[in-house]
């Protein structure tokens, strides 16, 4: 199955879209961390599976060394939201909320389970309010979420995707980053939807393109 | 895609002249040729973000009103760029009550 790259138009309109929910991912975390947030500009783009990783590599910073957590997603779009934070994400956001050294590992865990499940949510409920604004089809507002679960935990950024795991041939990777202007902490949201899913929305970008 | 949605929002009957500017630079490009009476100013841009033109527009007298216009809801970003000088704030996704309601209120836009 061939897919076509998004046109400047498509992904002019997905950026804008992103943008839009991250904005309430960002909002939901500043108000957890009780701190500014900045937010970065959407990075989007379509790639071959067996490109994943090596994109991933480059939005996150190559040689870093990473914690992430997954969640899948699924209704009328589907696919995998990653979050990914610096080797020690859990410690960070520990310490960020201000437990020192109360928590053990295992509380550790669940806080980072805990805030990533908010930012995807946040982030896909979003943009799904969106898509349900713009496209004709009721079924465009459905989304559910699997629970999230912890993918690595300090390892290499390039090691995270196995594209030999992954069973589809492309992937929209759709990506934001929040940082904070006082701590040194980052921690990106990536989104990765397989083919089918890549057209549902190119669809619905194109309703909301022909809006104007 | 976002200057689009904004200008769709923009009433019909509003008699101006309109320059787009794909980023803070091409902004402040935009505002020393004196094309900027009123600006519609996002925060998260490439090249230079909301808060540096804001800053920048306050180094250089602030001879215009900046209405900031962003999915950056955290309610200290709004507090921030109402001190920086931008008269309003408005959350995107944008709709055309909410931006004529703020043109009124500052008196940008008179009805005619």
């Amino acid at each position: 199955m061939s897919i076509a790259p998004l046109s400047s138009d498509q992904r002019d309109a997905l950026q804008e879209l992103t943008n839009i929910a991250m904005g309430q991912a960002g909002a939901s975390l500043a108000s957890i961390l009780d701190t500014f947030v900045n937010l970065s500009v959407p990075r989007t783009n379509i790639l071959g599976v067996d490109k994943v990783s090596a994109a991933i590599s480059d939005l996150v910073g190559r040689d870093f060394e990473i914690t992430a957590v997954r969640q899948s997603f699924q209704g009328y779009l589907r696919g995998e939201a990653i979050v990914i934070y610096g080797q020690d994400g859990c410690k960070e956001l520990a310490d960020l909320m201000g437990y020192d050294e109360e928590l053990d590992k295992a509380a550790e865990r669940e806080l980072l389970l805990d805030v990533s499940n908010v930012l995807v949510g946040a982030c896909l409920g979003g943009l799904t309010e969106q898509l349900k604004g713009i496209a004709e089809s009721d079924k465009a507002g459905e989304l559910s979420f699997a629970a999230p679960s912890i993918m690595a935990e300090s390892v290499p950024v390039d090691t995270l995707i196995n594209p030999d795991k992954l069973s589809w041939t492309h992937a929209l990777l759709m990506e934001v980053n929040f940082t904070l202007e006082s701590r040194n902490f980052v921690s990106h949201l990536i989104m990765l939807m397989p083919e089918e899913a890549i057209e549902k929305m190119r669809g619905i970008l194109d309703e909301f393109i022909a809006s104007f | 895609m976002a200057r689009k949605m904004l200008i769709k929002a923009l009433p019909t009957t509003w008699d101006v002249e309109i320059t787009q500017a794909a980023n803070g630079k091409e902004a402040m490009v935009a505002y020393r040729a004196g094309k900027a009476d009123v600006m519609f100013l996002d925060l998260t841009m490439p090249e230079m973000d909301g808060f540096q033109v804001l800053e920048a527009l306050q180094k250089e007298d602030l001879n215009s009103f900046v209405i900031v216009v962003s999915a950056d809801i955290q309610p200290i970003a709004q507090e921030r760029v109402k001190k920086m000088g931008a008269i309003a704030f408005i959350k995107k996704p944008v709709t055309a009550e909410v931006i004529t309601e703020v043109l009124k209120k500052y008196g940008v836009y008179e009805v005619l």
